[in-house]
């Protein structure tokens, strides 16, 4: 049982630390940070040299003087290229190549039960993980009242400073972006099939 | 990627596996006008839940796994212990199976609810401490409880509360501790159900003595051959009682009941609940520093 544990343990952190290597800080000219996933480590319209960040739509929305924080404490400006506010979703591009992207897994075969992992800054803590399951599969309706969304419901424990940060499953893939905190003990994900598509879309667009 | 001889993987499709094969047995219970709220299939046509979920007797619709929505009727209610047994007018359940083993501290643990049509909800814990005998906001006494550090979302009363294999180590609800989300264990949720389908109700047993918890003094001990320190002085005996009838007397001290301790009187309460009621039970008494067994024939607190 012992070895059990150990194993878990070493499993757990092995995959934390790929996916923090992913991980960025998103300043936004005010208060408090934001969290955002290096999604590709490239735009396939553009030459090499830039890198792709996905995060809600909420972090960046109003902000000045976008700026993306690196593991290693680097700072590039962002872009934003598109947003998607019914989804709070938003696309940012820096100017730095060879950046590890996540890995970003189908969250249309996602179970209620998997155990999840919340990655993201909650209250400015850098890289902070917390772990749960996924409670519930559901859709809400967005401010267009004809338009309803397919979000994950978890129990991992969110706070300001966790939006826009990965929710990943036992393999260390992305399955949804950490969106909402309902009631302070559950949160809620857009799941990684929506982002995927977002960006698809976005990228056609430009 | 990690997946090779990932334990986490192991763990997180074992997880889900156990809220899939609990989500066959857990259904929605519309009884209230709040949001609906959960229950555990007991038998083909027989749903176990919470009491106080329970606000209307007629017109309760328990909506099945597999989507269909089915009237049920009340078969009978334990109030103090905050369950209650419904009927199905027809049936079409996959009975739960109960956990094999009671539930041990820092076991991990799955509320399950499905408090709406979207499906089933979970929330993952562990079991954090296991008490009782307490007295409930309803004026029962249940034997045991466990508590988790799941998240009781809205609606998850009367749900599960299983183990990682999808079987049942309890009842959640909290409706017996001012809105604190207590688990029945499942041992004792099963109990009172095969009570309230045969009867309708739990009945509680009455001996009519006032007692008071005393220190048995070596010599005692000695006699009772056993690790118990403390047993209950009888201080008065109601005439033409159960207890009077059985000859029981003031200055006794009672020690056990049906073969089982008693050292206060809350576990006398608990050991009064249900079969007991109307037959004879030996009763485990001190008196004069000798140890006695004395028949009484339980009789029931109305």
């Amino acid at each position: 049982m012992i070895e059990l544990t150990t194993s878990l343990a070493e499993a757990t952190s092995n995959v934390v630390r790929r996916v923090q290597r992913s991980l960025v800080v998103l300043h936004n000219g005010r208060q408090g940070v934001g969290a955002g996933i290096i999604w590709s480590n490239n735009n396939p319209n553009k030459h090499s040299g830039r890198t792709l960040i996905l995060t809600n739509y909420h972090v960046i929305a109003h902000g000045r003087r976008l700026r993306a924080e690196l593991e290693d404490g680097a700072e590039y400006p962002a872009r934003l290229l598109a947003q998607a506010p019914e989804f709070d979703l938003a696309l940012l591009e820096i100017d730095k190549g060879d950046l590890p992207a996540a890995l970003i897994a189908d969250s249309r075969s996602l179970r209620v039960g998997e155990l999840v992992l919340a990655i993201g800054h909650p209250w400015g803590q850098r890289s902070a993980v917390t772990a749960g399951l996924v409670s519930g599969l559901s859709t809400a309706q967005t401010r267009d009242p004809d338009q309803s969304i397919e979000i994950i419901r978890s129990d991992v424990r969110l706070a300001p400073g966790s939006s826009g940060g990965p929710l990943i499953n036992a393999n260390g893939a992305v399955v949804g972006i950490n969106t909402m905190i309902l009631g302070g003990d559950q949160g809620i994900a857009v799941p990684s099939h929506v982002a995927s598509a977002f960006v698809e879309r976005a990228l056609k667009g430009h | 990627m990690v997946t090779e001889n990932n334990p986490l993987v192991a763990l997180s499709n074992a997880m889900a596996d156990a809220v899939e094969r609990a989500s066959a047995f857990t259904v929605l219970v519309d009884a209230r006008r709040r949001i609906p709220a959960s229950g555990i299939a007991y038998a083909a046509n027989l749903v176990l839940t919470a009491d106080h979920i329970i606000e209307r007797e007629d017109e309760i619709q328990v909506l099945l796994p597999d989507g269909s929505q089915v009237s049920a009727i009340l078969v009978g209610r334990d109030s103090g212990n905050d369950l209650a047994l419904l009927r199905l007018k027809k049936p079409g359940l996959v009975p739960a199976e109960p956990a094999a083993h009671p539930a041990r501290v820092g076991q991990l643990a799955i509320a399950v609810g499905r408090p709406s049509s979207e499906g089933i909800q979970a929330s993952l814990g562990v079991v954090s401490a296991i008490g009782g005998p307490a007295r409930t906001g309803q004026g029962g006494l249940l034997e045991q409880y466990l508590r988790t550090d799941t998240v009781p979302y809205p609606g998850f009363s009367g749900g599960p509360l299983i183990d990682s294999s999808g079987r049942v180590l309890g009842l959640n609800t909290s409706g017996l501790a001012q809105g604190v989300a207590l688990t029945i264990p499942a041992a004792l949720a099963w109990k009172i159900a095969g009570v309230l389908a045969e009867h309708g109700s739990v009945r509680r047993g009455y001996l009519g003595i006032r007692s008071q918890p005393v220190d048995l003094a070596a010599q005692q001990r000695k006699a009772l051959s056993r690790e118990q320190n403390v047993g209950l002085l009888l201080v008065h005996v109601e005439d033409e009682s159960p207890a009077a009838k059985g000859g029981l007397l003031v200055g006794d001290i009672l020690v056990g009941l049906n073969g089982e301790p008693v050292s206060d009187p809350d576990q006398l309460l608990a050991r009064l609940v249900g079969e007991i009621v109307g037959k004879p039970a030996p009763v485990e008494i001190l008196r004069g520093g000798q140890r006695q067994t004395i028949p009484v024939t339980i009789g029931e607190r109305k």
